[in-house]
């Protein structure tokens, strides 16, 4: 409790230049753990803090705390390839993924705190004439919906991405693609610390080192939530736990349509600028995104490993899947070295779209199943989340994303894949 | 120490590469109805049953019986035969 983060500005910045060391203080402050609170938040990730940053600043709930097994944006909030867009096929999902586009846009000015927004462009490679239909009623179907997608003939793939290479060298050559520009990148770990900082200075207790067990229920009504550091009594309780959404609805009793996997990604040492958009490439024998950061590393993932884990370390076949893309996509980056690799676990749901509903009790939400949509959905999921929970009634942007649509049939199955989250 | 799971011990074939194998979904709870066999999946940290198939080797399907948290193995047994 030594004070709190000063507001950023280029002035005070400058000041902070010149007046010592004790300007910077700690972006969150190390609050206890109180007794009770009106809402307490499991998982202190982007889509936590953000939960609690609307509940806080947009419906004015006094008492919440951010409850975090280990710290702050250990999960995924800090293990993504920093990807964000809106390119999505059906309306359920575009124009919730549009609404976090927007939201990405203004986000550093809204936190106070620079998430370096990149809209570098997004760019869906095709290699076939009939991916290039697939992509043409993707691209129209944004286009409906207001969200700016173009899609290029060959020649302007080549003038718009000068790194790749010219034909006849690529074994899956390209024919074509769809360019977001809008999309691009957001720096990750800056999300999840100008969250926790902005939802702090609103009096938000983030508590790191503290793992939730299980729920307290007095006569069938939750009251609060088992702890390590003790019980809390909650008035409300929301979830927002990523991979471990599963493990959660098991805690409470609800199976979910929800699969636990493990995605990799891994960056290069810097190099100097190449990439100036975000390329995905998926052919015949794997997928490949790929972008470089602003340092100048390469970040590339791909596919799931395929099956449940959480042990946040990937399957080695699947990391030499990636880079095998990576170099047919780009053959001038085949001599780099890998800094790091990691593994993020993903809740996968058996539709790809996300849930955020009540779970079992009225008083406890979820907000999970995010799929591959995590990051860049968390503005938008972190608003409508809050709304949801503050109000009792979910807004129109989360409407169709309940737990229920899979038993009721309405399912929101963006890839058309049928009830498992990986290709079969 | 966590151990990254590498291979796969088919009742036919032995110790291959995870790579031949290929991951189905967990296995339903006994008496599931249609609805839950078909959608929802069983999600334990601790244990984990699955079913697999040796699609690059024998082709068998497999139940697994593994720990998703540290990856190790518990039991490989042919489908239907398992304890």
């Amino acid at each position: 409790m030594s004070g709190r983060s000063p507001r950023y500005s280029a002035w005070s910045l400058l000041r902070g230049r010149f007046s010592g060391p004790g300007f910077w203080r700690p972006l969150w402050s190390g609050r206890q753990l109180q007794k009770a609170y009106d809402v307490v938040v499991v998982g202190a990730g982007g889509h936590g803090l953000a939960t609690a940053y609307h509940l806080a600043r947009d419906h004015g709930i006094q008492r919440i705390a951010v409850l975090e097994k280990r710290l702050v944006g250990y999960g995924n909030v800090g293990r993504n390839t920093t990807i964000v867009r809106s390119n999505y096929l059906l309306p359920e999902n575009h124009y919730f993924y549009e609404d976090a586009l927007r939201r990405w846009e203004t986000l550093s000015r809204d936190l106070n705190y620079n998430v370096m927004y990149s809209p570098r462009g997004v760019l869906d490679l095709a290699l076939s004439d009939g991916e290039m239909v697939s992509l043409a009623r993707r691209g129209n179907a944004m286009r409906l919906a207001g969200i700016d997608a173009e899609l290029m003939d060959r020649a302007g793939v080549m003038k718009f991405a000068r790194e790749l290479v010219p034909a006849g060298t690529r074994r899956f050559d390209i024919v074509g693609g769809l360019l977001q520009q809008r999309g691009g990148t957001v720096r990750h770990d800056a999300v999840a610390w100008g969250y926790a900082r902005a939802a702090s200075a609103l009096g938000v207790d983030i508590i790191e080192d503290c793992e939730v067990t299980g729920l307290v229920t007095t006569g069938g009504v939750v009251t609060g939530v088992e702890t390590s550091q003790g019980s809390v009594a909650a008035g409300r309780v929301v979830f927002a736990v990523a991979g471990h959404t599963g493990a959660i609805g098991t805690m409470l009793g609800v199976p979910l349509p929800v699969e636990t996997h493990l995605l990799q990604a891994m960056v290069t040492e810097p190099i100097k600028p190449l990439i100036n958009s975000v390329l995905i490439y998926v052919h015949p024998h794997g997928e490949v995104y790929i972008l470089q950061s602003d340092r100048g590393g390469v970040v590339m993932g791909g596919f799931l490993d395929g099956f449940p884990s959480y042990t946040r370390e990937g399957r080695w076949s699947r990391l030499e899947d990636v880079v095998q893309s990576a170099v047919a996509l780009l053959p001038q980056i085949a001599g780099l070295r890998i800094l790091r690799h990691w593994a993020g676990t993903n809740d996968m749901t058996m539709d790809g779209s996300f849930i955020i509903d009540r779970i079992r009790y009225d008083n406890v939400f979820l907000n999970g199943g995010w799929c591959y949509g995590g990051f860049k959905s968390i503005p938008a999921s972190g608003a409508a989340c809050a709304q949801f929970v503050a109000t009792g009634t979910a807004p129109d942007l989360i409407r169709a994303h309940t737990l229920s649509r899979f038993a009721s049939g309405h399912l929101l199955d963006e890839r058309g894949g049928g009830p498992f989250p990986v290709r079969l | 120490m966590n151990a990254v799971m590498m291979r796969l011990t088919c009742p036919f074939c032995g110790a291959r590469e995870l790579n031949e194998f290929q991951f189905h979904k967990t296995a339903p709870e006994p008496g599931a109805n249609p609805f839950a066999s078909v959608y929802e999946r069983v999600n334990r940290t601790e244990i984990s049953q699955e079913y697999w198939q040796h699609v690059q080797g024998c082709r068998a399907w497999l139940y697994v019986s593994r720990n998703p948290s540290t990856g190790e193995v518990y039991q490989v047994s042919l489908l239907g035969t398992q304890p």
